[in-house]
């Protein structure tokens, strides 16, 4: 199937193969070796792994300049952590719920935007998360909880087995980063794909070829925004909260800024812009006060040096 | 009738920072299609200049005409300045590169100027003292208007009246026009399209200083991250006149700013963030060009 393509890599490509599985066996044992609080770091990375990448969708892939991202994260957060402490409803019966959600009301906000060029569309979006985190700051329907959010969400349970242990839920938000990342893939070589590809590159010019610009654009939303609200299941069952604080504007530059710093429509490039804008931050907590300003100059210096983004996406044939 | 008065007051005085800031806005991206997210915190950048130079000992306590005027001036070169840095090494080197790239500059450069604010100034809210200004107020008709917001709207009508003179009736300002038009006929004209940009990075910031100073002394306070919400309500302002207009964020900050003061005092101040997005996204879809703004032919 693929032995075509790999063809010229020859022993090279056999090792990487290799090695992704390899990496994904080593990775069982990590809730085991490392201490807890590096185990709780990973997986929060894996969470916005699965957000930045729901992000690269439609900013990457399809481009759209799509500056208000967190909303959908913080939809499935607040649907779950909602369903689950006001209706004691189980986590993964909310988990469709918030997938759902997400997903329509990233198609409702988008319809009528998409038709917006460039920078016009990146306004309305970041209209879009102010106005959703007023929203919840300001306790509508009495449902959100207001400033303070929402305590008490619980964990999710298999079977009579709750998986509370901090290694438990790692286990669980990789296992989702890996069905994303199949997501992913699958996604990169279907038809619909292609489309999000060729929209992103020249729109007339698919339009003129019989695509429908306008419903592509709201489906890549409705995928972005479904899989990005899935992830704000785990948010929540990880925090065991929600709170406005944690979808603000500002999240949704960070996850921007992840897909331009690592390299649109590149996994690879995504993963690690994730690891640089989440992580490095976690590790460097006591350096609180030069955090962000050292994190200013990153930005700029990495789009100085490498406008494509650290690890852009491989030019793959014709 | 007395209340509608006053809120057209406090209306035209936000409103009239509101328009300095957003025409920084507009002359960047009129000339260069880049958003630049950081020039609202350069803004709030010139509101902690101006402080310190209004509260160190030169003056004394009760500063004195001079004083104010030399914090302006300060306040407004200082940021110039730092406009100009800024367009040297964050935006000119990916002058060619995707327009996202140098979008994730300005949003590195916006992150970087409002943790340097909060290093040098500190995380707390600086309050301006309240000698600062003389308190007079006059009132007429029901309404009062205060020595501050006399200040604040005759000298944003007389810097946007000097701009607009500027740009409209100096070889120069022809010269800024046309590079906003297309860059490359400018350049085959013999204009110095780098010349153009760099005069924006020092004009725009400079109008934009005294206008967070301004914002400043009105409210008496300043604090490291208010960059993101005044330049926000600024680029609205500069999007509802029509983005690249300058006579446009003139008329959209006035706008704006009436728009804010009749809608936190007659609907909600709680919401009134959401209210103006929502007034953004109804204009972008009704009008995406703004008021002023020409329909203009996607190029392809």
């Amino acid at each position: 199937m693929a032995a075509a393509a790999a063809g010229r890599g020859g022993r090279l490509a056999l090792a990487r193969r290799a090695l992704g599985p390899l990496m994904w066996v080593a990775g069982l044992a990590v809730p085991i070796v490392l201490a807890s609080s590096w185990v709780s770091i990973l997986a929060i990375f894996a969470i916005y792994a699965v957000v930045a990448l729901s992000q690269d969708i439609v900013l990457g892939r399809a481009g759209m300049y799509d500056m208000g991202h967190a909303v959908y994260f913080g939809v499935g957060a607040y649907v779950t952590a909602i369903l689950n402490t006001r209706f004691h409803w189980p986590i993964f019966a909310t988990w469709p719920v918030a997938i759902v959600v997400a997903a329509v009301i990233g198609v409702a906000l988008s319809a009528p935007i998409v038709k917006l060029r460039g920078d016009y569309l990146l306004v309305a979006t970041i209209g879009f998360n102010i106005i959703f985190v007023l929203a919840m700051s300001n306790d509508v329907f009495g449902l959100t909880g207001g400033p303070d959010g929402i305590f008490g969400v619980g964990v999710p349970h298999v079977l009579s087995l709750a998986l509370s242990s901090q290694g438990a839920l790692f286990y669980l938000d990789w296992l989702v980063l890996a069905l994303v990342l199949l997501i992913m893939r699958n996604l990169e070589r279907s038809r619909v794909g292609r489309v999000f590809r060729y929209l992103k590159e020249d729109e007339l010019a698919a339009t003129t070829l019989g695509v429908d610009a306008r419903y592509y654009k709201i489906l890549a939303f409705a995928i972005g925004a479904g899989l990005a609200g899935a992830a704000g299941t785990l948010f929540a069952v990880q925090l065991a909260s929600v709170s406005p604080g944690s979808f603000v504007f500002t999240e949704s530059v960070t996850l921007f800024a992840i897909v331009l710093v690592g390299g649109q429509a590149s996994i690879p490039g995504v993963l690690l812009g994730t690891a640089l804008m989440f992580v490095v931050p976690q590790v460097f907590r006591g350096l609180a006060q030069y955090r962000y300003f050292a994190f200013g100059i990153a930005m700029i210096l990495v789009m100085v040096l490498r406008p494509q983004g650290i690890w852009p996406r491989r030019r793959s044939g014709p | 009738m007395d209340v509608v008065l006053q809120q057209f007051v406090n209306g035209v005085t936000v409103g009239g920072f509101y328009a300095l800031i957003a025409l920084g806005y507009t002359m960047v991206y009129g000339v260069l299609k880049l958003i630049n997210f950081a020039h609202g915190d350069l803004c709030i950048l010139a509101a902690f200049i101006g402080l310190s130079v209004l509260t160190t000992g030169i003056g004394g306590a009760n500063a004195g005409a001079l004083m104010v005027a030399l914090a302006f001036v300060v306040a407004a070169v200082a940021v110039g300045i730092a406009g100009t840095v800024l367009e040297l090494t964050a935006y000119r080197p990916l002058r060619k590169a995707h327009r996202l790239s140098a979008v994730v500059s300005a949003l590195g450069a916006s992150m970087l100027i409002e943790n340097g604010i909060m290093l040098v100034w500190g995380p707390q809210v600086k309050v301006f003292p309240s000698n600062l200004l003389p308190h007079i107020s006059w009132s007429f008709a029901g309404a009062s208007i205060s020595f501050v917001q006399v200040l604040i709207i005759g000298g944003s009508l007389l810097l946007m009246a000097g701009l607009y003179y500027y740009v409209h009736h100096t070889r120069f300002g022809t010269a800024i026009r046309a590079a906003a038009i297309d860059q490359d006929a400018a350049r085959l004209m013999g204009i110095n399209v780098n010349r153009v940009i760099t005069s924006v990075f020092i004009v725009g910031p400079a109008l934009g200083a005294v206008g967070g100073l301004f914002v400043g002394l009105y409210y008496r306070e300043a604090y490291f991250n208010m960059g993101w919400i005044y330049g926000l309500n600024a680029f609205i302002a500069a999007i509802i006149g029509g983005i690249g207009n300058i006579p446009g964020a003139m008329v959209g900050g006035l706008l704006l700013g009436l728009f804010n003061a009749f809608a936190a005092g007659y609907v909600s101040s709680t919401w009134q963030e959401a209210i103006t997005f929502a007034l953004l996204i109804a204009i972008l879809l009704v009008r995406p060009t703004g008021i002023l703004g020409e329909r203009v032919a996607e190029k392809i």
